[in-house]
């Protein structure tokens, strides 16, 4: 044996919890998410209809700039839970342009460059893995979802001369607590979607697709059975009548279209759960090369 | 701590494919090589050691720790895959410090231990560089870097040597016998049997997917001593020298060296061989330089054992 002389120490130092080791993946995610060009050019044009919102509400609560713009209606621009509905709406599918680009950027990398046994090769878990990547395009997708949303809602309530406020915490909590279930599913469908389609632009199309296909066959499921069960299929029907009724605005569906809240979370909760098995069955080290 | 890596009857099948079959080994300090042809199971035995594949059955345990707890474990181990991939964009430097803050390691700490890492393998210069920018070698040598940076106290290296030129070849062989010299638990697979089973305290031989042989390399020969043994004779009148040793029947095979000035000459019966090489010496009718076995060693014993249809590829 040659053992000669037991000199070597491995290291016996500090180490950081195993639960913060997933914020280095995080920070790297965020890090890879953002050094695209057309990341940023996404983002900035994911800024713009706060812009738009932002110059609305300022007209709505200054009188003089109103008379300055040829004595618009007051009543013309009400800031209301419908105002912020079509803000949320934008922001939100904004969101999926992002998480379509932003997602696969996070993933389907490691994939095709057989990265991940390396990667898992670490203190940390798959579950620890995905978990980095998800705060990686949960973060990316807060700031142009609600955050925004939110900084309007300050807005609004700093300029209105009323207690505008008090009288529309609904709208607040709706925003943010509509964007996070917004975002938190992009999010998992769109890790979901790219573990499974290793070229990136693909995977881009895919998670388009996995939004809108399924509505297309819950239309079609809704016009040949006349239920309005098909719906369950269309996320963006779901997440619309949701949001409304989350920051109380009237609904738009007729009432025969109408969908239980229960209905559209166990929907979203089993679509979630469904996304978690592609990515259990596709994120692992195994490696079918055999020495 | 438990300082042993043991797989007690571990069997692992990929579907209706075998990987592995029944392997119970005891692994102790040093260095080890795992050997066998392509497909045999050594990779698939090296992820099983580090979670990376789950066994159908059996139980593992690297000192003491199971491979199934791998935050646990991977501070303890460091793995260098035979994979040549990477993470997408990475340099050199980031790629080690990456995998030391994902070890939890201090930024100061990652640092230092990026530094050191790097310049144990003589990439200092090209830290700085994407790896997608590196040779094959280069490469190899980072990977190598990243799985010694955080200090483990068990080394297991897929295929290492692969792609290295015979200089970094070299370097690497003299950093394991270093790491092993220390104390390090290092497992290392590869087809350069010459030059990695020089280093070995101990070889596994493996063949689709089960274990052939284990133990020291002596103690692998002498479990095949029945098998013919090679030995090199370096002389000035090599055939006159092979007609002489075939005229007794436990000579089974010569062959002439390609100088010309040498003949391999394979015994069933090493005394006897000897004997007569004596007598043969003392006729004076051949001048002999040296006498050498020529394959007291891995490759020697493993083309025994698992055949020449399983050379050294």
């Amino acid at each position: 044996m040659s053992v000669y002389k037991h000199i070597y120490r491995a290291y016996d130092g500090k180490v950081t919890p195993v639960w913060t080791r997933v914020f280095v993946l995080a920070r790297y995610g965020f890090a890879e998410a953002w050094s695209s060009k057309i990341t940023i050019g996404l983002f900035t044009l994911c800024l713009l209809p706060p812009i738009v919102f932002l110059i609305g509400i300022y007209l709505a609560n200054n009188s003089i700039a109103r008379a300055l713009m040829g004595g618009l209606d007051p009543q013309g621009l009400p800031i209301n839970a419908r105002f912020f509905l079509i803000l949320l709406e934008v922001q939100s599918w904004f969101a999926l342009a992002l998480t379509s680009w932003i997602a696969p950027r996070l993933i389907t990398f490691d994939l095709a460059d057989n990265a991940l046994p390396i990667l898992l090769s670490h203190p940390i878990s798959r579950f620890g893995y995905v978990l980095g990547k998800l705060i990686a395009l949960l973060a990316s997708l807060s700031v142009v979802t609600w955050t925004p949303c939110l900084l309007l809602f300050a807005y609004q309530s700093y300029s209105s001369p009323l207690p505008w406020a008090a009288a529309n915490l609904q709208i607040a909590a709706g925003l943010l607590a509509g964007e996070l279930i917004w975002i938190a599913f992009l999010s998992i469908l769109g890790l979901a979607v790219s573990s499974w389609v290793k070229w990136r632009v693909a995977a881009t199309g895919a998670i388009f697709a996995a939004v809108f296909v399924p509505a297309g066959v819950g239309g079609i499921v809704t016009g040949v059975l006349r239920t309005k069960w098909g719906f369950l299929l269309n996320i963006p029907f779901m997440m619309t009548s949701l949001w409304q009724r989350l920051l109380g605005a009237p609904e738009s569906a007729r009432a025969n279209f109408y969908l239980p809240t229960g209905a559209i979370v166990a929907t979203l909760v089993l679509a979630c759960f469904i996304c978690a098995a592609m990515l259990n069955a596709r994120i692992r080290a195994r490696e079918v090369v055999r020495g | 701590m438990n300082d042993q890596i043991i797989f007690e009857n571990v069997s692992k099948f990929y579907g209706e494919v075998l990987g592995v079959n029944r392997i119970s080994l005891s692994i102790p300090p040093g260095i080890t090589t795992l050997v066998g042809p392509n497909g045999s199971g050594k990779t698939t035995l090296m992820n099983l050691m580090t979670g990376l594949v789950q066994p159908s059955s059996g139980r593992i345990s690297v000192m003491g720790l199971s491979p199934v707890n791998a935050p646990e474990l991977f501070c303890i181990l460091g793995y260098c895959a035979q994979f040549d991939s990477f993470p997408r964009g990475i340099t050199g430097w980031q790629f080690i410090f990456d995998s030391l803050m994902l070890h939890g390691m201090s930024e100061a700490e990652a640092v230092e231990l990026t530094i050191e890492s790097l310049e144990r393998v003589q990439l200092g210069d090209a830290a700085g560089r994407k790896i997608a920018g590196y040779s094959k070698g280069m490469r190899q040598k980072v990977r190598l870097a990243q799985a010694v940076a955080h200090h483990p106290r068990v080394l297991v290296l897929d295929e290492p040597l692969n792609g290295l030129d015979p200089m970094a070849r070299a370097e690497s062989i003299a950093l394991f016998q270093e790491l092993g010299r220390q104390g390090m638990h290092l497992l290392i697979s590869s087809h350069i049997l010459d030059e990695v089973d020089r280093i070995s305290d101990r070889v596994v031989l493996i063949a689709g997917g089960y274990l052939v042989a284990e133990g020291s390399i002596q103690q692998v020969r002498h479990e095949v001593q029945e098998k013919p043994m090679q030995v090199l004779i370096r002389c000035d009148r090599p055939a006159l020298l092979a007609a002489k040793m075939f005229s007794v029947n436990h000579c089974v095979e010569a062959r002439l060296h390609a100088d010309g000035k040498g003949v391999f000459l394979r015994t069933g019966d090493i005394d006897q061989f000897y004997s007569m090489l004596n007598g043969i010496a003392a006729e004076g009718l051949v001048k002999m330089e040296s006498v050498a076995p020529a394959d007291d060693d891995a490759s020697a014993i493993y083309q025994y054992l698992i055949g020449s249809s399983g050379g050294t590829s």
